[in-house]
């Protein structure tokens, strides 16, 4: 109960930290929301009427509290630029950007635990080789070149798929899908890499440990030690490292949503900070926030679950 | 039974082939106990994991003969050898901590080796752990089934490494160092169970030490080795009494045995170094970041004692007790402490346990050394480096150690430098922390003859903090006991020794063999 308690009031605590400092680094940036509505040769009455209708020239702590009071209770404020609800226009893009996510995610799984099983277990062949080779060249390309790449090849020359088109979830749920294979897969492949090498160095030195050798001394086989002993243990700092990956896939999914145009969060934000939509980019940067948040206490909970010795006090 | 004749391990490590043991013999018969005893790198334990089956590293290249009833294990299917391991023949660790799997719970690992070996269901499995945890002595064996090795002490590990060796019930218990990493009081228990074991079930037991007053106790024959090969072997008492060997000879007069290697201090007239008064002192813990974290465990309880200018002060007790963060707070390395700690001399240094760890692997000795100097500035490079090349010379290691690196030292020899670096701020206390039980015997007694020698030319006063009461009584004039943070007794040699009060005291004493 304590430590639900605990966990909620930091939980609490770096959601207002984090809006704080966006709403402070969008006070001291120049520039203003009116001006951008009203364009520069607005006559300064217009600006400061718009400013006062907008709620701009109360003071800086008067609008944080009253963004946050409205936020608390489910009101996201309107955009400025499209005049609708950011609620509703957040709600439209959540599942895009869901989806995106966890389908690198799980791609991410899928490849690197059984390849990094096998490297491992195989150190010495030709192919446990040529996989750490190639994993070396995806871990170097960034994704949104990779995306270009994947762009290009998949979409111009073999024609997989319309480079540009998007169909929406809520026309054809299996077209959908089927257009964010490619933009999963640019964001899956190096961390996929990166994954695979973690999985199997931690392997390779927990294989070194005393109590490796106190299972093969009571007549279990290689596999055995392997499944039974070693990757329990071996899969905990890999689930660290895909705790972080998947905060920065939903922090980070921007670059790619712009590479392959999904009309996402990362789209929005981008378009939003453009064009001084305070209320949009508040919003997406509190739910990310919060999502990252609540990504790292469940990775918390899977350590506990894995390692015993960090149960209780 | 058991039959291993010329037996030679080569390492084919990098480009040199480097042979850890050659032409090792040994014979066990059934319910018969032998021990091997050797220094490290004496290929004691490998020659142990030769004979287990344990060294399949393909760099390891193996000749000679391990017969074990009608099976040459040395040329034998892997898949016949796994029949026989954990069933036949089984192994008890040294380290129950790291040898046990961190993850997974006790019954799973004390029925492990029922279950590859035989088809029982998971309820007779379970009816057979607990009744091995039982043997063991362990008690409430069905709440130990369900816990995880971090839960048990580590008396209670060790317990549960043998009940896992044994639940097969084999025919040969190799036992590696199986008391090394446990305490004295704890060490006579297991010593205890394996006479029990061997009485019992009439199981053969082939123990693998480094003390050679245990294997004294526990086996009936004893091999003794020394840089891989065997040096004398024979009946136990035949090899102490009448060792025939040099080295043999070196090796049972570096056991420390309560005798009294420093001369005598008198605390009469002697000017105070050190007060401590009232000490408290807790670990700090550190929960969440915008929350208050909650106090640390309480670890050193109200301890107060002096110590005096020359002295050599021994503080003893088991690992647990408060003893090394009592050090750590004299030397004010701790935050959450209480009570007073006056200094009458400045600079005071630590020696640690662990001469690897210790040093930084990536910077030479002289870079090690100059540190202190250093950071505290004033001295020009070639004052530093004088003061390095004095410091060396003064615990035995000639300037040529100046340009090397951690890792091409042995164990001794780390902890000279450990002790030189000590000595480079010319303090007038010392804080040694289980200085010498990271050592061999023989290195061990070098480093504590190292210790008195500086404590008489420079008049060094040592704390000296150990679990081992043989090297305490070597050593110092005035001990202190402590147990569970508190400090249960403390007076001069005599009056701990020969007039123990506490209880404690007096079991400590019993189980370290005073007075027999």
């Amino acid at each position: 109960m304590k430590t639900i308690l605990k966990k909620a009031a930091s939980f609490i605590m770096t959601v207002l930290l984090v809006t704080l400092f966006v709403f402070i680094a969008f006070d001291l940036i120049p520039g203003d929301a009116a001006t951008n509505r009203l364009g520069i040769n607005a006559t300064p009455e217009a600006l400061e009427r718009l400013r006062e209708e907008m709620g701009l020239t109360k003071p800086f702590f008067v609008r944080y509290f009253s963004w946050l009071a409205s936020f608390f209770f489910g009101d996201m404020g309107i955009s400025y630029s499209y005049g609708v609800s950011v609620r509703s226009m957040l709600a439209s893009k959540l599942p895009i950007t869901v989806t995106l996510t966890v389908m690198s995610f799980i791609m991410i799984v899928i490849l690197s635990i059984p390849i990094g099983l096998y490297t491992s277990k195989y150190e010495d062949r030709a192919a446990s080789k040529a996989v750490d080779i190639l994993g070396q060249i995806t871990m170097s390309i960034p994704p949104f070149f990779l995306g270009i790449l994947i762009t290009y090849v998949f979409g111009m020359i073999f024609k997989v798929f319309t480079p540009g088109g998007f169909v929406s979830y809520d026309i054809n749920f299996g077209k959908f899908l089927g257009y964010l294979v490619f933009p999963s897969i640019a964001i899956a492949l190096p961390k996929a890499a990166m994954s695979t090498k973690l999985l199997k160095s931690s392997i390779l030195s927990e294989r070194k440990l005393d109590y490796v050798r106190t299972a093969y001394s009571r007549g279990n086989s290689t596999m055995d030690v392997l499944y039974k002993h070693v990757l329990k243990n071996a899969i905990i700092p890999v689930i660290t490292f895909l705790g972080m990956t998947l905060a920065d896939i939903v922090a980070g999914s921007l670059v790619i949503e712009q590479v392959f145009s999904i009309p996402g969060y990362g789209r929005l934000l981008i378009s939003s900070i453009a064009n001084r939509d305070y209320p949009v980019v508040q919003a997406i940067i509190a739910i990310i926030a919060m999502i990252v948040i609540i990504i790292n206490t469940l990775v918390d909970t899977t350590y506990k679950v894995l390692d015993p010795r960090l149960r209780g006090s | 039974m058991l039959e291993v004749t010329d037996l030679n391990i080569e390492i084919e490590d990098s480009l040199i082939p480097e042979t850890v043991v050659y032409d090792f013999d040994i014979t066990i018969s059934p319910g018969e106990i032998v021990g091997i005893v050797g220094e490290s790198g004496s290929g004691k334990s490998m020659s142990a994991l030769a004979i287990a089956g344990l060294l399949s590293r393909k760099d390891m290249k193996k000749k000679g003969s391990i017969m074990f009833e009608d099976v040459e294990l040395l040329s034998v299917e892997r898949s016949h050898l796994r029949k026989i391991q954990g069933n036949d023949i089984s192994v008890v660790f040294q380290e129950p901590m790291t040898s046990l799997n961190p993850v997974k719970k006790i019954g799973w690992q004390v029925e492990e080796a029922l279950r590859i070996h035989s088809s029982l269901s998971d309820e007779e499995l379970r009816n057979a752990a607990i009744s091995m945890l039982r043997d063991v002595e362990i008690s409430e064996p069905e709440a130990a089934y369900d816990k995880y090795p971090h839960e048990l002490s580590g008396g209670m590990r060790q317990r549960v490494m043998i009940a896992a060796a044994l639940i097969c019930d084999p025919k040969l218990l190799i036992a590696d160092e199986p008391t090394t990493a446990l305490d004295v009081t704890i060490q006579a228990q297991i010593i205890e169970l394996l006479k029990k074991i061997n009485r019992e079930k009439g199981t053969a037991i082939l123990f693998i030490s480094h003390d050679l007053s245990l294997v004294r106790t526990l086996c009936s024959r004893v091999i003794v080795m020394n840089k891989g090969r065997v040096v004398e072997s024979g009946p136990v008492d035949e090899i102490f009494d009448s060792p025939k060997e040099e080295y043999t000879k070196h090796l049972i007069e570096a056991i420390p045995r309560f005798t009294k290697i420093a001369g005598r201090f008198d605390t009469k007239d002697a000017k105070p170094i050190l007060k401590v008064e009232n000490v408290s002192a807790r670990y700090k813990k550190i929960t969440g970041y915008f929350v208050p974290g909650s106090r640390g465990r309480q670890v050193v309880k109200d301890v107060s004692f002096d110590m005096y200018e020359g002295e050599i002060l021994g503080l003893v007790g088991e690992s647990g007790c408060g003893k090394t963060t009592l050090g750590k707070t004299i030397l004010g390395m701790l935050d959450d402490t209480e009570g007073s700690v006056v200094h009458y001399s400045k600079m005071p240094q630590m020696i640690f346990q662990d001469p690897y760890g210790s040093l930084n692997p990536t910077k030479t000795i002289g870079r090690i050394l100059e540190e202190p100097l250093r950071i505290k500035g004033g001295y020009s490079k070639e004052a530093r480096y004088e003061k390095a090349k004095d410091m060396l010379s003064r615990v035995g290691l000639d300037e040529s150690y100046l340009s090397r690196r951690p890792s091409a030292l042995s164990g001794g020899q780390r902890q000279r430098v450990c002790i030189a670096l000590a000595l480079i701020m010319d303090p007038k206390l010392i804080v040694a922390d289980e200085p010498v039980s990271a050592l061999d015997v023989t290195v061990q007694d070098q480093v504590i003859k190292l210790l008195i020698k500086l404590n008489k030319e420079l008049g060094i006063a040592i704390l000296f903090i150990s679990h081992d009461l043989k090297v305490v009584y070597e050593l110092c004039s005035r001990i202190i006991v402590m147990k569970d943070g508190k400090i249960v007794e403390q007076g001069t040699d005599e009056e701990v020794f020969s007039n123990p009060k506490d209880p404690y005291t007096k079991q400590l004493l019993s189980s370290a063999g005073y007075g027999i």
